[in-house]
């Protein structure tokens, strides 16, 4: 009996039911997703979870290697601890020696008071999940930067977090946009045919055929300096959908022309349903998954642009940061030689884009039906 | 082999290994057919007819893996087991299209969009017949016009999409015979157009048979088809041949409990008009991790409980050239062959319960777990 | 001979002349969109051209201005203005001050960065922006597409996943860290920074054949750099398509005929499968010309890429307008060309008039 039952659970699944089911299955386009989960929820708790806040600096820490953590001192297991760095220049050939100060340690504390941030823009708060208070002997000054410093003495660990903001988000937000627009546009495309269809073809052959860096570079350019984070933002995100809705606009239009002509839709048609209602409640459903595929597999090439664009500084610039800005500190082959810790920041773009291809990737033969 | 046949299939299986288990959709078929006749191989969608005759040319996927034997006469002299050539070799390749030829289902799909269709035939007959452009293209303008192809000079230039259904066909028979095949294999190649034009590939089928002495083996589940084209018919039900005889003696008197459903779900003209169409009841079941047992035992309307669940029927020989496999039939060929398995289901059931004896004992001696 | 004697075919000749008098209304608006943008930055050629002389100490009085925008035309509405752009750049006549200055009928306007006309700055470099692309190009077909086959031929095996691998690796670090580290590490192996595209004695001689193996040694990063990320697109797509293809009923067709797997895969097969990616030509151009401009400024490659970015952070417009606007017509004759092929390659095109 209970054999028969899920045979017919199976039969009777929706669409989604069947997708979702399949998806699991996938071991990589789960461990994806769960990578793109931990991701954003570290980046919406980033204040949070950051020891250090954006702008912090230490000018004792320029260009520092991360941070070495130990728990044994002087042969007592007293937990974890950071010790203070000491810096010292020979005066012959001037060369900075880098090391540490030995006599005194300093305890890393969970939940501490630490630079003040307001959650969601307004409430106050200083809590941060770890850092590093006085030391043994009373001392100040010493730092945990779990992924080094940069140029400036930076928590580049801060930094990632506190950029992951800007760099997970922007370019998700643009692939929403670009969705429904390209699904509107595309719809009308197809659908109508015709001069209609002649016209928004042509112009998304011309948005396409423009090279997509220099086209953002020169629009980039067109922003007006000094305007708020915000606003820059918002910028950022609309020049970003701009680009990219053609795509979806065409995958649209493709499945549209394919798909008019079938039965169901004439046979709508007759019922007297609205033309709107037939695109929207016959049409689209049809294709739905395909469209959620190409929404994430565009998005890693949202990603790398943005990283781009800010690297090149045409993009987010401070106080605000993302991974690009993080990674104009690697800009000179002698930089990266003798501190190659700044190259972290290209570790979690990396990671971010792989996971939306592996998930869009199992999405993608999650919705095929002839699987 | 016997001298006249030109093709046996001897036992034949194909096992396709899934995540789910062993599908098996052919399990024991065998069939002969004779220089120059019809066979028709009939039987519902699912039946594993397909598979067979793609594995005659072994041009199933990788991973349908064929057992058995298939034994082939390619001169008056010898003969040759196609299942023990590698797929993939020179062998195979010289039968295929040259001695065993093939046409399919749907014409629209059977050729390339790309290539014209004249290119698409010539080579065949560059590939089997001779190398020489200018007389290859003779031949296959000569075997186009053969098939009623108009305007044949024409049609060699032009592509798939301006043909129509009946044209492709055509020409897709005309792909298959350039070379003079001793056994043309048809995958039901009139389902897909429409009545008319059917009758006119059956017709030119048959002036191309006798022509050229060919067999056809032709695969159908249009009994009107097979009553009007085929000598013999050898019915297929869930990969195994369940009754082989001649046209005539197996529409007249089916025996088989499936021969019998399926003529009896043919709409016959001059029936009562109010009369309920008769269907055989339940559906083909999956071949995977199939019980031995009769294919047919949930259908069956003359069914032996305890018998036909428990044994498989094996083709017997009832009249000369009438072959059935049914433990319910009454000829005495069948009787015999029923005893013999009842025989062995007991044995088998003594068997089991010998070793469960000795299992259950075993279990005490050891004590408790 | 065949194929050539195809090429005349009517339908294709008809699908031709089609294609290219869709050429034009596309280049209207690419031109259309690269003014607008053009356009965007607050001020106008003339405020900005004031600025520029001075900032070198020259003043210019509200008179002046007033009568320099009256002769550029500044103070139409934006639309005559655009008129003006275009048929400036298309055919500027002989008795205007530009064609004087610089003897050319094709105004581009004038460059404030470089000082001169934005044509002999873009045309300094068209030429070797031209050629880096032809060749990293056809590095990513020679090499794309046989690991493409392979792969799809041998699902599932060794090759096939290496091949994936590489392909994601391509597509998900950014063209200019890659540029990073690849110089870095040429760096530590062959102990000299193996920047720009030509030595101290090419610039002086030029590229000839002697010395053109020293420039490909040169192009080995920059082919690598901005040549993987399409390369892998270029794999996945054409992978894909081949198993949509293997699996055709035309396929059984020829393998029932005796014809032999590889014959198969390389007629039938490779062929249909070369439909979406030569369709894709254009947009392979596109992403050429993208990914280089950013690895062009890490790799000190003398492209049009940096050239255009240092236009856009002095707001030097009209050179970076005009250097977009090559790029596009470039893709756009990409495009086009592509198109043709692809009715040359399949039948069905043209007798639909094209998917486009």
């Amino acid at each position: 009996m209970a054999k028969k039952k899920s045979k017919e659970d199976y039969y009777l699944a929706s669409q989604w039911t069947l997708m979702a089911r399949k998806l699991k299955k996938h071991k990589l386009a789960r461990v994806s997703f769960l990578i793109l989960a931990i991701l954003y929820i570290a980046a919406l708790f980033a204040d949070f979870l950051a020891p250090y806040g954006l702008e912090e600096f230490d000018g004792l820490y320029k260009n520092t290697a991360p941070t070495n953590i130990y728990s044994v001192y002087e042969g007592e297991n007293i937990g974890p601890y950071v010790l203070k760095i000491t810096k010292s220049i020979n005066k012959t050939d001037f060369t900075v020696t880098i090391g540490e100060d030995l006599s005194e340690y300093y305890k890393i504390k969970f939940f501490v008071h630490g630079t003040p941030y307001k959650i969601l823009g307004f409430i106050p708060c200083d809590l941060h999940l770890f850092g590093v208070g006085e030391g043994s002997k009373g001392g100040t000054g010493a730092k945990i930067f779990l992924f080094g410093a940069d140029s400036l003495g930076r928590d580049i660990f801060s930094r990632v977090l506190l950029g992951a903001r800007i760099s997970l988000t922007i370019p998700f937000a643009s692939a929403i946009i670009s969705f429904f627009l390209g699904i509107l546009i595309g719809s009308i495309s197809g659908y109508f045919g015709g001069v209609t269809d002649i016209i928004i073809q042509r112009i998304i052959e011309v948005i396409g055929a423009v090279p997509q860096i220099p086209l953002w570079m020169a629009l980039s350019a067109a922003i007006p300096p000094g305007i708020s984070t915000i606003k820059m933002y918002f910028y950022m995100t609309l020049i970003l959908s701009f680009i990219n809705w053609t795509g979806m606009a065409r995958v649209v239009r493709g499945k549209f022309l394919s798909l008019k002509n079938e039965d169901y839709v004439m046979a709508a048609r007759i019922s007297g349903v609205s033309t709107w209602k037939i695109i929207w409640k016959h049409l689209v459903p049809g294709f739905m998954s395909y469209l959620i595929v190409s929404m994430t597999l565009g998005i890693p090439g949202s990603i790398v642009g943005e990283t781009s664009m800010s690297y090149l500084g045409l993009g987010i610039k401070s106080p605000a940061t993302s991974w690009g800005v993080l990674l104009q500190e690697a800009s000179s082959v002698t930089d990266i030689a003798s501190h190659p810790h700044k190259l972290i920041p290209i570790i979690f773009v990396t990671i971010t884009v792989l996971a939306y291809n592996f998930l869009g990737d199992g999405l993608r033969d999650a919705a095929d039906p002839y699987k | 082999m016997e001298k006249d046949n030109i093709i046996e299939v001897k036992d034949l299986h194909v096992d396709i290994k899934m995540l789910e288990g062993l599908l098996t959709p052919v399990r024991g078929v065998n069939f002969e057919i004779k220089k120059g006749e019809t066979l028709g191989l009939v039987g519902e969608s699912g039946c594993g007819k397909s598979i067979t005759c793609k594995a005659i040319l072994g041009i199933n996927e990788k991973k349908c893996v064929p057992h058995g034997e298939i034994m082939f006469r390619t001169t008056d002299d010898e003969e040759i087991d196609l299942l023990s050539l590698n797929p993939r070799g020179k062998e195979i390749r010289d039968i295929r299209g040259k001695q065993i030829s093939m046409i399919f289902q749907e014409p629209m799909v059977a050729f390339s969009p790309m290539y014209t269709i004249g290119n698409q035939i010539n080579e065949c007959t560059l590939l089997h017949i001779t190398k020489d452009k200018k007389k290859a293209k003779e031949i296959t303008l000569e075997v186009m016009r053969k098939v009623g192809i108009a305007n044949v000079e024409k049609r060699y230039k032009q592509y798939p999409h301006e043909f129509s259904g009946g044209m492709l066909q055509r020409a897709l028979i005309a792909m298959a015979l350039v070379c003079y095949p001793k056994l043309l294999i048809a995958d039901e190649p009139t389902t897909a157009l429409d009545v008319t034009i059917q009758a006119q590939i059956l017709e030119l089928m048959k002036e191309l048979q006798k022509e050229f002495n060919m067999a056809i083996l032709f695969i159908t589940h249009d009994l009107g088809v097979v009553a009007n084209m085929c000598d013999r018919v050898a019915v297929m039900y869930l990969g195994r041949i369940v009754e082989t005889g001649d046209a005539k003696t197996i529409y007249a008197n089916p025996q088989h409990p499936y021969t019998r459903g399926l003529m009896g779900s043919v709409h016959k003209i001059g029936g009562r008009k109010d009369e309920r169409l008769f269907s055989i009841e339940g559906t083909v079941p999956l071949a995977m991790n199939l019980p031995k047992a009769c294919g047919f035992y949930d259908r069956c309307d003359a069914r032996i409980e305890g018998l036909c669940d428990k044994a498989e029927p094996e083709l017997v020989e009832i009249e000369p050239g009438h072959k059935i496999a049914c433990f319910n039939c009454q000829n005495p060929a069948c009787i015999a062959h029923r005893e013999a398995a009842m025989e062995q289901i007991k044995e088998d059931e003594a068997k089991a319960a010998a070793e469960a004896e000795e299992n259950a004992k075993g279990g005490k001696k050891r004590g408790k777990r | 001979m065949e194929a050539l004697k195809n090429f005349f075919r009517k339908d294709l000749v008809q699908y031709i002349i089609k294609r290219i008098l869709m050429f034009i209304p596309t280049l209207l608006l690419i031109s259309i969109l690269v003014f607008f943008v053009i356009q965007l930055p607050p001020g106008d050629y003339v405020s900005a051209h004031i600025s520029a002389l001075a900032s070198e100490g020259e003043l210019v009085d509200a008179d002046y201005a007033a009568s320099m925008r009256a002769d550029y035309g500044l103070d139409l509405p934006v639309w005559q203005q655009y008129i003006k752009w275009v048929k400036d750049i298309i055919w500027t006549p002989t008795d205007t001050p530009y064609y004087r200055l610089y003897h050319s009928h094709h105004n581009w306007k004038f460059s404030f960065a470089y000082g001169r006309d934005v044509w002999s700055v873009i045309n300094d470099r068209l030429g070797i922006t031209i050629g880096v692309t032809a060749i990293i190009m056809l590095f990513q077909y020679l090499v794309s597409l046989p690991i493409a086959v392979y792969a799809s031929t041998h699902q599932y095996s060794v090759g096939d996943y290496i091949s994936s691998i590489i392909g994601f690796i391509g597509t998900a670090i950014p063209n200019f860290i890659l540029a990073i580290v690849l110089m870095y590490l040429s760096y530590k192996w062959t102990g000299s920074a193996n920047v720009g595209l030509f030595s101290q004695e090419m610039l002086l001689n030029g590229v000839h054949l002697y010395n053109f193996g020293e420039f490909l040694k040169r192009m080995i990063i920059p082919i690598i750099v901005i040549g993987t990320s399409g390369t892998c697109g270029i794999i996945r797509s054409v992978r894909a398509q081949m198993l949509d293809e293997v699996a055709r009923q035309y396929v059984l067709t020829a393998r029932a005929k005796g014809v032999s797997e590889g014959k198969i895969v390389m007629k039938y097969c490779f062929r249909a499968a070369m439909n979406p990616t030569v369709s894709g030509l254009g947009g392979v151009l596109s992403s050429l010309f993208s990914g280089s401009t950013v690895t062009a400024m890490v790799l000190n490659m003398q492209i049009q890429g940096p050239v255009l970015y240092k236009a856009l952070q002095s707001q030097d417009m009209y050179l970076a307008g005009g250097i977009v606007m090559v790029q596009a017509i470039l893709v756009v004759v990409g495009i086009l060309l592509s198109d043709i092929a692809l009715a040359f390659l399949d039948p069905r095109i043209r007798y639909s008039g094209g998917g486009r």
